[in-house]
């Protein structure tokens, strides 16, 4: 081939292609533009070589390096971890009760409690922890069946109520629907009603149903329907029902009670995050000393 | 270039530009030196100031606390929802560079701006190496050196914006101060060696976007550096006589002596252009130029303004002090270059500039400039001491309480920029018979709280609110949380708010 043609008013070769008298020049692309554009395709190449890059016949290239998505989450996860020690350590360490003078642990477990009772608690509490009558307590307010103090919201949180672990909180209502009449259940709930009303404190005593809650429902519910923690005998005397407070749904929970179930968090959750499980709950605004 | 061609101003000779622009004497040059001075000792010496503002806080007068979040200056602390009061710094300063560029041109560009006067102090060090060691290896070595130094110097000066200063080459020298002040200081010193050592004025020919767009903020009226071209040319030797009509007493004179018009519309441009392209009409004599040159080998950015503005020109006025030099030499008047408004010609040659301050665009802009400044300084001046946030917990609406009164609570935020307090009083208006409780605290509720803030001026607190049974209102009721400082009484933040009752 002959020597390439030399454009005189450029300087620069022109591609032997002619139409009408017009030339084309040669402009070839430029050097460092080829260089880099066989370095990114030499990358391509290497990255593929040690990343998982394509599909087999039998699964997937898995790559020299053998990195995974999986592995590097659970590679972050044991960072987190590591971060969070000192705190947990600290945690495990401190009474429960003295948690809250260290503000920065506090504010840990707090946010820590948050996360693991959005979690676990949430599903049935709510995710504000207001409940729902009917279902399940609210956990915002001043009434507590198992106790509110931090040791009490802790035990409950691990062994459950009737939960079937050993441990767990027990006890269990009559159905009186068999043993009372309907009358007499309905005068029970007229007498229950007005326990939380204290303009009727004189005269409820009068009631038919004073004798009957007396004989029936005193023993576990107080005289004057204060209730009782140690059975989880709910307060009687107070604005809150878990199961309704109208008439009709009182003599219904009388007939025929229903009695909630929550399940133990022990060997599901660690102990630390019971700890901040309880140290959240206790924060809500209903905790107690 | 058409300019050129059309100016009839092609250069006679080649002009060799020195690798670092010849020193020169003059107004421009004091000026410049004073400013440069003036700048930079601002620019090192601001993080040293201090300013007490209490225990618990930094003394450092202006100081950018990235991780506090805050941006203190002085008396004033800014917090980041304050950047309108920014946005409003920024289009003042965009206004009144577009104020003074309409005015006089690029002086920003000449006298104030960082790449001028890093680049100044960068050429001024060259010189003087030059001067004390000579041209060679050594001199090469010793630049380097310099530059370094001074690189270093910035990178560690701008850092000490974001860090405690006094403490902070002591940190950096022990090795404890954090990886971001190493990697600033790091990025700083290189692209200060990198823009202002190594590129100068190539910054402002080739990556600078300003001077692409002056042209937009120019007019006819602006005062610029200007050659005075029906005066300087024909330039020659000095052994070739002089124009008669500049040697003469009618110094100027026998110019176009009619009354310059008072807006040279399209008339006067084509008058110009003729003007310029018309064949000298003294080829054996010479204009006031002598061609020396100095005024191309002076510029900081190499051009030759004898060839008419150009963007290049960054308005430092450094010929002009060259030239005024040399004219005083050869014992002509001063100002074959100056400070001008393009419509020169049309006068006569010595008489001083005639500028149209009034114009409605340099009005236009000065007058935003004032706006956007008086909207950044109301903006500081009523900057709220508090900044709080009262946000109603929907989940549930609201707690029934085991007496039958009804709570409400609230995820209360709260930071303060007032110095010296230490305390806040909370109630609620428009809620008869409330009774307020912090989540953290012992204790029965109270109608007003008093909050301890401590030293780092923040709460973040679950705020409840609890009311009587006979008091509830039903549905939705507006309220409005206050916050008030209980040793003055006065209101420091008012948030509207509700409060949720049961529907009955």
């Amino acid at each position: 081939m002959a020597a390439p043609e030399r454009d005189s008013l450029t300087g620069y070769h022109t591609t032997g292609h002619e139409w009408d008298g017009i030339k084309e020049l040669n402009t070839p692309i430029p050097h460092w533009w080829v260089t880099v554009f066989l370095g990114s395709c030499l990358v391509a190449v290497l990255y593929m070589w040690l990343y998982p890059s394509f599909a087999t016949t039998t699964g997937i290239f898995k790559g020299r390096l053998g990195w995974t998505s999986h592995g590097q989450l659970a590679e972050e996860m044991v960072q987190a971890r590591a971060a969070q020690a000192g705190w947990r350590s600290l945690l495990t360490d401190t009474p429960l009760e003295q948690v809250e003078a260290n503000a920065d642990l506090r504010r840990f477990a707090i946010a820590g409690g948050r996360a693991a009772f959005n979690e676990n608690c949430a599903p049935c509490h709510g995710v504000g922890a207001g409940g729902q009558i009917g279902q399940f307590p609210a956990l915002v307010d001043d009434d507590w069946l198992w106790g509110g103090s931090l040791a009490d919201i802790r035990q409950t949180v691990r062994y459950g109520i009737r939960s079937g672990h050993d441990e767990t909180r027990q006890s269990l209502m009559p159905a009186f629907g068999e043993m009372l009449s309907a009358g007499e259940i309905d005068s029970i709930a007229a007498y229950v009603l007005t326990l939380s009303d204290p303009s009727a404190a004189a005269s409820r005593a009068r009631l038919p149903g004073a004798e009957l809650y007396a004989a029936n429902c005193a023993a576990c519910h107080g005289a004057a329907g204060e209730g009782s923690r140690d059975m989880g005998a709910p307060r009687l005397n107070d604005a809150i029902w878990l199961y309704g407070g109208t008439r009709d749904a009182i003599r219904h929970q009388i007939a025929n009670p229903r009695m909630g179930v929550m399940p133990a968090f022990a060997g599901k959750l660690d102990d630390d995050t019971i700890r901040m499980l309880a140290l959240y709950v206790h924060s809500l605004g209903g905790g107690e000393r | 270039m058409p300019a050129t061609t059309l100016q009839g101003l092609a250069p006679s000779r080649a002009i060799a530009r020195p690798d670092i622009p010849h020193a020169v004497r003059g107004r421009f040059r004091r000026l410049k030196t004073a400013l440069t001075v003036v700048l930079l000792g601002l620019y090192f010496l601001t993080p040293w100031l201090r300013w007490e503002r209490g225990p618990g806080l930094p003394g450092q007068a202006v100081l950018f606390d990235l991780p506090g979040r805050r941006l203190m200056v002085f008396g004033l602390e800014f917090w980041p929802q304050d950047l309108p009061i920014a946005a409003g710094m920024m289009v003042f300063g965009a206004m009144a560079l577009f104020f003074a560029t309409t005015l006089a041109g690029r002086v920003w560009c000449g006298f104030a701006c960082p790449q001028t006067v890093w680049s100044d102090l960068f050429f001024a060090v060259d010189r003087l190496i030059v001067r004390l060691v000579g041209k060679g290896a050594a001199e090469r070595r010793l630049r380097t050196v310099a530059w370094l130094l001074i690189a270093l110097a910035t990178g560690i000066g701008f850092t000490a914006y974001f860090i405690d200063a006094p403490t902070l080459p002591g940190r950096l020298l022990a090795g404890q101060a954090p990886a971001t002040a190493y990697a600033t200081v790091l990025v700083l010193t290189g692209t200060t060696w990198l823009l202002a050592a190594y590129a100068r004025e190539r910054v402002c020919l080739h990556m600078c976007p300003w001077p692409r767009f002056q042209a937009a903020l120019l007019d006819r009226q602006s005062l610029v550096v200007t050659y005075q071209h029906g005066r300087g040319e024909p330039r020659g030797r000095r052994r070739t006589p002089l124009r008669p009509d500049l040697a003469g007493q009618g110094f100027g004179e026998p110019q176009p002596t009619g009354p310059a018009p008072a807006a040279p519309r399209l008339m006067g441009l084509v008058a110009e252009a003729v003007a310029f392209s018309a064949p000298e009409p003294f080829p054996s004599l010479r204009g006031d130029c002598i061609d020396c040159t100095r005024c191309v080998t002076v510029c900081p950015t190499g051009v030759d303004i004898r060839r008419g503005l150009q963007m290049g020109c960054i308005g430092c006025g450094l010929c002009i002090d060259a030239c005024n030099e040399v004219m005083v030499k050869l014992d002509r008047p001063e100002g074959l270059i100056r400070f001008d408004v393009e419509s020169a010609p049309l006068r006569p040659l010595l008489a001083p500039p005639r500028v149209d301050w009034l114009r409605p665009k340099a009005l236009a802009f000065g007058l935003a400039a004032l706006l956007a400044l008086g909207f950044s300084g109301y903006g500081m001046a009523t900057l709220p001491p508090v900044s709080a946030h009262a946000e109603p917990q929907r989940n549930p609406p609201f707690v029934q309480l085991s007496d039958g009164s009804v709570r409400n609570d609230y995820a209360l935020r709260l930071a303060h920029r007032r110095a010296g307090l230490a305390e806040v009083a909370l109630r609620v208006e428009g809620l008869e018979g409330a009774q307020l409780r912090l989540g953290t605290q012992e204790g029965a509720p109270a109608p007003v709280l008093r909050i301890a803030i401590g030293p780092d001026r923040s709460l973040d607190e679950r705020l409840l609110v609890q009311l009587p049974r006979a008091d509830v209102p039903s549905g939705r009721h507006d309220i409005a949380i206050v916050l008030t400082d209980p040793d003055s009484g006065a209101e420091l933040a008012r948030l509207p708010s509700y409060f949720w009752g049961p529907e009955r």
